[in-house]
């Protein structure tokens, strides 16, 4: 089961990935870049609890703060227009 | 056994969210699409994987990170959506 879950959750990340690589504006963009740290930081969590690394947790907590803390500099970027 | 069905309907949900990114054509469409459905998908799935693995090897982290992300998951769309509207985006007829 884990082994589906897996590879259900990355090919989850494709339709963001293609979000990101293609969206018009710089906000099509960053709604991608924002769904894609949410799905890397469940990859993190789902391998950590599936394989009993503990340590990938804390890993994807890094992951999300830092995450979370470059959606909302690049959208402050973007509302000021500094291109 | 009984993990299986938070993970795969949190699974489902983070689906619809990411077609949904693909169907829509502007900014506030896709932040409708992806900021609802995936805060939804997010918490049934790591609750699914606190019932997976127990509550003593990795149930406290997992508690903070469904808080944060339930916290800051709409802080980044409301950022983004009110960067689009500062410069002046709008939605076409």
């Amino acid at each position: 089961m884990s082994v589906y879950v897996e590879v259900l959750l990355g090919l989850s990340a494709i339709p963001p990935l293609l979000v990101l690589w293609r969206g018009p504006s710089l906000w099509d963009r960053l709604t991608g870049a924002a769904s894609l740290n949410l799905r890397v930081t469940l990859f993190l969590a789902a391998h950590a609890a599936f394989s009993g690394h503990g340590l990938l947790l804390d890993v994807a907590l890094a992951y999300a703060i830092l995450g979370f803390l470059g959606t909302v500099l690049l959208a402050r970027f973007g509302e000021r227009g500094e291109r | 056994m009984i993990s299986g069905v938070p993970l795969f309907v949190g699974l489902f949900f983070l689906w619809l969210g990411a077609l949904g990114m693909l169907r829509f054509r502007s900014p506030y469409c896709r932040l409708q699409a992806a900021g609802v459905a995936d805060i939804g998908g997010v918490t049934l799935f790591l609750l699914g994987l606190i019932l997976h693995s127990g509550w003593e090897a990795t149930g406290g982290i997992m508690i903070a990170l469904i808080l944060f992300l339930l916290f800051t998951t709409p802080l980044g769309t409301h950022a983004i959506a009110k960067s689009a509207f500062v410069r002046r985006v709008r939605e076409r007829k």
